[in-house]
């Protein structure tokens, strides 16, 4: 009888489906429905190809139609960009803030998406699986299934030859995986406060990786709390990447376990916005002048994303007299709509919807560069 | 009706020659023009295994004294070939019992013509699905009669599918008899009632009712989401694109495939 006092009426997928209705149906009105849908079905999940690996590109699922999204993009987007390269280098220094430029003022800067990150995905309202890759003879996987939506941060995040680079909640692992595909970085520090799935990144990383990369030299890894960052590294990356814990709408819909709207995590919940306004300005601090910052989770959750954004801007400039500029990401989303539904409208940063045929996300994200 | 019918009827139980019992001329003097007897003989004559030929001339003489006029019994034999299997006095007692169960003429005469096969099915059968109806999903004898004659092939759908199906409606939509037989619900498999019901679901326009049949949405009747085309059903109903239902279609199959073959598998363990 004490078990069925304390058993929850009902389960915690059913208290987010209600949640995510009251809240929703509001913000995303119209789409909320189509989203809704999505969300309680199958998902689709992309192939980030890993470049070490010895084996090609499984060549069955470029028969069966997959392709790498990344290169299949939208026809229009590269003329326009090519043409509209030269003013960006001026519009950018006398540009501090792009959030509302209109779109037929919009010029877009160039996007320099690392050459070698691929990612393979089943076409538009194409529902065929990928099988679990396979270890080459060196013992390294091929491919890291995940939600394609979300290689979208670390392609944003436009990471340059040599720069130093800080993934703050890595666990358990896939943004650092396409990260270390570019093979552009200097120094790699990976950082999750959970040292439970920090082992889990370390075991990911040692079936992708060749043990060369993984030295001390150029990869850290470290199970910090990120929001006391600032207080052990300030002013030193060039490029970070904030991938906080948020609600998870999808296995918050879907999965009673490990679920963040289960009764007994009510506060947990509640606290979200502040730990992720913390961890985003402990990313700021971390970032050198000049350097870039990259925000993401995985909830359609207004504040969740563009409020923890203004809030830590805010409080960046007020409490460290840090100025930073929001970078414009049309470009990327522009360049992508062929494989991925945005939102619309965002005031701040910009968001993958999940849609039935193209059944990714969500994923938001939103770049700050320090311009102090 | 002709009287002289009952003749070559008559005969064909006792004669062992069918082949010229089935002829141009005695279709003839049931009513069929040249053309329609030679297509009837070349039909007959195909159909493959049984004694098809040797009930044909009494099928087709039942078929005509039922009311039935050529070219609706030409089109019967091109829909369902095996009634011309069953025995005349099967046959005969088949049309009775539909009679018993309330299809008055007119009636009667459309199912046979709309779903022949109900000709095909063993009294005893029929039996067990009007029970089944009236005794395990409560139908009244009245909306039993109008769902034989809306929805004549539920007398040979599998019984459990059957069940199921009510079930899902009564239960998981909340929807009453009544308003089952407006929808015409087993006109519809299964598959495509649930699916158009989880479509609805999923898009968070259709819930169960509690207890106390309460929702707090307003939920879609069953006939505005069963009686209209697919394509009204998506873009009307639930507002859709046909692209999302599309896509939604090839991923429901997927799940209840794999569900029946997580039953399955547990089965056999
Ligand atoms: C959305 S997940 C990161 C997913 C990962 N970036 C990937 O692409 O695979 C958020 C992570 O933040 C970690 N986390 C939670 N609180 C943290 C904190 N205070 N500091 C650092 N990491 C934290 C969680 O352990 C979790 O692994």
């Amino acid at each position: 009888e004490k078990w069925a006092a304390t058993r929850a009426k009902y389960p915690p997928t059913t208290l987010a489906l209600r949640h995510f209705d009251s809240t929703y149906s509001t913000q995303l009105g119209k789409l909320w429905p189509s989203i809704r849908v999505a969300l309680l079905s199958e998902r689709k999940y992309g192939a980030l190809l890993n470049n070490f690996s010895f084996d090609d590109i499984p060549e069955d699922y470029e028969a069966q139609g997959c392709r790498d999204f990344i290169r299949d993009t939208d026809t229009e987007a590269q003329p326009r960009l090519q043409q509209e390269s030269e003013f960006v280098a001026e519009r950018e220094s006398d540009c501090v803030s792009v959030q509302n430029a209109d779109a037929d003022s919009l010029q877009l800067p160039p996007l320099q998406l690392s050459r070698n990150v691929k990612c393979l995905v089943f076409p538009r309202g194409d529902i065929t699986r990928f099988k679990p890759a396979k270890p080459d003879k060196s013992g390294l996987l091929s491919y890291y299934l995940m939600d394609a939506a979300s290689v979208l941060p670390c392609l944003a995040l436009n990471v340059e030859d040599g720069h130093n680079v800080l993934d703050l909640c890595a666990a358990p692992g896939g943004k650092t995986l396409a990260l270390l595909q570019t093979h552009s970085l200097g120094f790699l520090c990976v950082n999750d406060a959970s040292v439970s799935r920090t082992m889990r990144l370390k075991r990911v990383l040692r079936s992708y990786i060749p043990k060369d990369l993984l030295t001390d030299e150029k990869l850290r890894i470290t199970s910090f709390d990120g929001t006391m960052w600032g207080e052990v590294e300030t002013n030193v990356f060039n490029r970070v990447l904030v991938d906080v814990p948020c609600t998870t709408d999808r296995h918050s819909l879907l999965e009673d376990d490990n679920n963040i709207f289960n009764k007994s995590r009510v506060g947990e919940r509640r606290r979200l916005p502040q730990l992720q306004t913390e961890l985003l300005l402990a990313g700021i601090l971390a970032a050198c002048p000049g350097g870039e910052i990259l925000y993401s989770t995985c909830t359609l959750c207004r504040s969740q994303n563009h409020s923890v954004v203004e809030q830590a801007i805010q409080l960046a400039q007020e409490n460290h007299g840090i100025q930073l500029q929001v970078v414009d990401l049309r470009p990327l989303t522009h360049m992508f709509r062929k494989t991925f539904h945005f939102a619309p409208d965002l005031p701040l940063g910009e968001m993958v919807v999940p849609h039935l045929a193209a059944n990714f996300g969500p994923i938001y994200m939103c770049k700050l560069r320090r311009l102090t | 009706l002709h009287p002289a019918q009952q003749n070559p009827n008559e005969r064909t139980h006792q004669s062992r020659e069918p082949v010229t019992e089935l002829s141009i001329h005695s279709l003839r003097d049931l009513g069929f023009t040249e053309t329609q007897a030679e297509q009837i003989c070349g039909s007959v004559s195909k159909i493959r295994g049984g004694n098809a030929t040797k009930h044909a001339m009494s099928t087709l003489t039942a078929l005509f004294i039922l009311g039935l006029n050529a070219s609706s019994v030409l089109k019967l034999l091109e829909k369902c070939p095996e009634v011309f299997h069953v025995k005349e006095s099967l046959l005969q007692q088949r049309i009775d019992n539909l009679r018993k169960l309330g299809l008055v003429e007119g009636s009667l005469q459309r199912v046979v013509a709309y779903y022949p096969q109900i000709l095909t099915v063993p009294v005893k059968r029929l039996r067990n699905v009007v029970m089944f109806l009236r005794e395990k999903c409560l139908f009244t004898g009245k909306q039993v009669t109008d769902i034989l004659r809306e929805s004549p092939a539920v007398v040979l759908e599998n019984m459990s599918q059957l069940e199921y199906k009510f079930q899902y409606v009564y239960f998981r939509m909340g929807v009453k008899q009544a308003e089952m037989l407006k929808s015409r619900l087993f006109r519809f498999t299964l598959d495509e009632v649930r699916c158009r019901h989880c479509f609805l679901e999923r898009r968070g326009m259709y819930e169960t009712p509690d207890k106390k049949g309460q929702t707090t949405i307003i939920n879609p009747k069953l006939e505005s989401i069963l009686n209209v085309s697919e394509g009204t059903f998506v873009t009307d109903v639930a507002m859709a694109s046909a692209e999302e239902y599309d896509v939604f279609k090839k991923l429901m199959e997927r799940e209840w495939r794999e569900e029946e073959q997580q039953m399955d598998s547990i089965d056999t363990d």
